[in-house]
């Protein structure tokens, strides 16, 4: 039993760095269709009676992995998309049981603000963010501060933060609209800001954290959530 | 990963002449050779010429050959040559329009890797930036870059071929400008190749025959002469100087070129029938406030772009110069000469293209740093060649349809299947914003240049030559290093 979950402890670790979602998958070699990907890999595990808690470690471990290859320049953007992907396909298969067990994923709020259509950036953020293990709420483009704001009184409990995205100076201002939405309502989340146009000196001024890219927000978000235990 | 743009490409998309331009120069150069000729002092030479049916004039010493035996000849040399590496993946495929850029010479200063002055060339010179070639990927052959000050003059060209030819796996050339010499270093060659010497030979022979206009220089046509009976492949050398040694005209001075280049290689076929030459032509320029030799004016790149084009319409393999600066520091003229030149040299599918890394001054110095830089130009240049590839796959409807209006490709597949290899990864280039670092500017990328060479002398291990082999190299020949 020991023998077989750690094989395929090392098949979901290496299907995580390769981004093979499922079994419909090919590898970048074009290889591997028709082999377990990332969900089949969890399926097989759960029924095996794995802990959701050690295959999250798994995935955990996968991930820095991926990382590491991504700072050395091995890795491209997209392969760190394509790992995101996986994790978040193994992370759906996992909820219910998580849910079961009383684990709850932390939640974060993302959205290009109102008036900005452009997502490819807040795109990149999610599945980060999914990748990171994160339960994300993404509103899409071109969203108002008050169905923000909304979302977030909802949803409160578990909310670590809101990650606001915006491409255009003419739009970034409505982000500091939002955050004083938030105060109004007393909702006292930590907001995370990027965007082409975006500046530290902005975010500072609107009382937002930085973000120069993506993977930066990433980290400040696992930072949030650390502070929150 | 594409740091690594391979040898070989077909260039060829750049022509600097029209086709009918192309036929003038030749049918002109034919009346040279056929009106006025080409002067030559050695006696060999001259029989060997009256032997073949030119007409000798023993008293002038003017030998002028018909356009006849000139085709005849050209049909006589081959138009495939393959030079060897030591390694055979670094063999060099001569033919068409393919591109391979490489080193050259010869220069007298060498910038000091450590001090950064201007100092004499070495022996040591030679073997070190053999080993920096070595693991320059987008260098891939070897002109030996300096003279060797420090090496007697009896043993020096025995010792810079063997210098390069134990620091680099990739096929290294030379000048050698003594006919006694020519026997020692076949030797090592035929040594090194074992019984490969005449398929894929390690080394080649550039001669620079030719003292323009229009005369055969009688030691350096000796080497040629002896090289060719061996067999060897030979680099026909030819370098007129716009309105020196050439008329002022860039027409003229191919014109010229091209007939000189179509004398030597009739010797050559003369000789040995079917003997491996190669159209060496290296069209440069003087300045004529002072008379200065440039190479990093525009019309230089032009005109061995040309080179290209001439030598390709008589079938027959090219090598010629670029990459070529006449700035005396690596500064930003520097680099934007050498970009120039290297990329119209490349576009024209030249076969062998040298001095593409290293020069400095007018080809007076050579500098460490900039083999790394040039290195990064070149790769781009052949990226250049390489072209823009259009199949189904590329096309991407697949993709364009999948991804649909409004989305985006990060996440497709077939975006992780080319983004390692449709573009060119540079290895020095920065790409960061100006932020809170200091601002890079060209003293930054100089820098790092001279590190990362500073790091290839320190870490790299060239394959070395068989110590079998070295030991009976050793044996018969002076080697000092």
């Amino acid at each position: 039993m020991i023998k077989i979950s750690e094989e395929l402890f090392a098949k979901i670790k290496e299907n995580v760095i390769k981004g093979r979602r499922n079994e419909k998958d090919e590898d970048l070699e074009g290889g591997s269709v028709g082999e377990p990907g990332v969900k089949e890999l969890i399926e097989e595990a759960l029924e095996g009676g794995i802990e959701p808690k050690r295959l999250i470690e798994c995935i955990n471990d996968a991930m820095v992995t991926v990382g590491k290859k991504f700072e050395t320049g091995e890795y491209f953007v997209p392969d760190m998309l394509a790992s995101a992907e996986a994790v978040s396909v193994g992370m759906d298969v996992l909820e219910p049981q998580l849910s079961k067990g009383g684990i709850k994923k932390e939640k974060f709020v993302v959205a290009t603000v109102e008036g900005d259509i452009h997502d490819i950036g807040k795109n990149i953020f999610a599945m980060m963010l999914k990748g990171a293990g994160f339960d994300v709420i993404d509103l899409g483009t071109d969203v108002s501060a008050d169905e923000i704001v909304k979302t977030v009184k909802n949803e409160d409990a578990e909310i670590v933060g809101i990650g606001l995205s915006a491409l255009l100076t003419t739009t970034m201002e409505n982000m500091g609209v939002v955050i004083e939405k938030l105060r109004e309502e007393k909702l006292e989340k930590e907001v995370l800001v990027g965007g082409v146009a975006v500046s530290n000196e902005y975010a500072d001024k609107i009382c937002a954290i930085y973000c120069a890219d993506a993977f930066e927000g990433v980290d400040k978000a696992k930072e949030l959530a650390k502070k929150r235990g | 990963m594409a740091r690594e743009i391979k040898k070989g490409f077909m260039g060829g998309q750049y022509k600097p002449l029209s086709a009918y331009d192309v036929g003038r120069i030749h049918e002109t150069a034919f009346r040279i050779l056929e009106e006025i000729g080409v002067q030559v002092e050695l006696k060999e030479a001259l029989d060997i010429f009256e032997r073949g049916g030119a007409k000798v004039d023993r008293g002038e010493k003017i030998v002028k050959i018909s356009s006849e035996l000139v085709e005849e000849m050209v049909e006589s040399a081959p138009s495939k040559i393959v030079l060897g590496g030591r390694e055979k993946e670094n063999d060099l495929v001569l033919e068409g329009t393919r591109v391979h850029m490489g080193t050259g010479g010869a220069a007298l200063n060498v910038i000091d890797v450590d001090s950064g002055e201007k100092r004499k060339g070495t022996l040591r010179d030679i073997a070190d930036i053999a080993k920096l070639t070595d693991a320059l990927d987008n260098i891939h052959f070897f002109v030996r870059p300096c003279i060797a000050q420090d090496i007697p003059i009896d043993d020096l060209i025995v010792n810079q071929f063997y210098a390069a030819l134990s620091n680099t796996t990739k096929h290294v050339m030379s000048g050698c400008d003594r006919v006694e010499k020519v026997e020692e270093v076949v030797e090592m060659a035929e040594l090194i190749a074992g019984g490969e010497l005449r398929d894929r030979p390690p080394l080649s022979f550039i001669t620079s025959w030719m003292d323009s206009p229009l005369c055969f220089a009688t030691d350096i046509t000796k080497v040629l002469i002896e090289v060719v009976k061996e067999g060897l492949p030979v680099i026909l050398s030819s370098a007129p100087m716009t309105g020196l040694t050439s008329p002022i005209t860039l027409a003229g001075t191919l014109t010229q070129l091209h007939a000189e280049e179509l004398s030597g290689i009739v010797l050559t076929q003369l000789i040995n029938p079917g003997a491996p030459v190669v159209y060496g032509g290296i069209p440069s320029m003087v300045d004529m406030h002072n008379l200065r030799f440039i190479a990093g004016g525009v019309e230089f790149g032009m005109m061995n772009a040309a080179i290209s084009q001439l030598s390709q319409s008589i079938g027959l393999p090219n090598y010629n110069s670029a990459g070529i600066t006449d700035a005396s520091i690596p500064d930003i003229q520097a680099v934007y000469e050498k970009a120039y030149s290297i990329c119209q040299c490349a576009l024209s599918g030249s076969n062998l293209i040298h001095h593409a890394a290293g020069m400095l001054e007018s080809l007076l110095t050579v500098d460490y740093g900039l083999y790394v830089i040039d290195n990064e130009i070149i790769g781009m240049a052949m990226r250049g060649v390489r072209g823009i590839e259009v199949n189904e796959d590329t096309l991407a409807l697949d993709e364009i349809k999948k991804v649909g209006p409004g989305g985006d490709y990060l996440r497709s597949k077939h975006t992780r299947g080319h983004m390692r290899t449709e573009f060119f990864e540079p290895m020095l280039a920065s790409r960061e914003e100006r932020g809170d670092k200091a601002i890079q500017g060209l003293g930054g990328i100089r820098e790092l240049a001279k590190s990362k060479a500073k790091e290839i002398l320190n870490t790299h291990t060239p394959t070395g030559i068989d110590p079998e082999v070295d030991k009976r190299i050793r044996e018969r020949l002076n080697i000092l290093m």
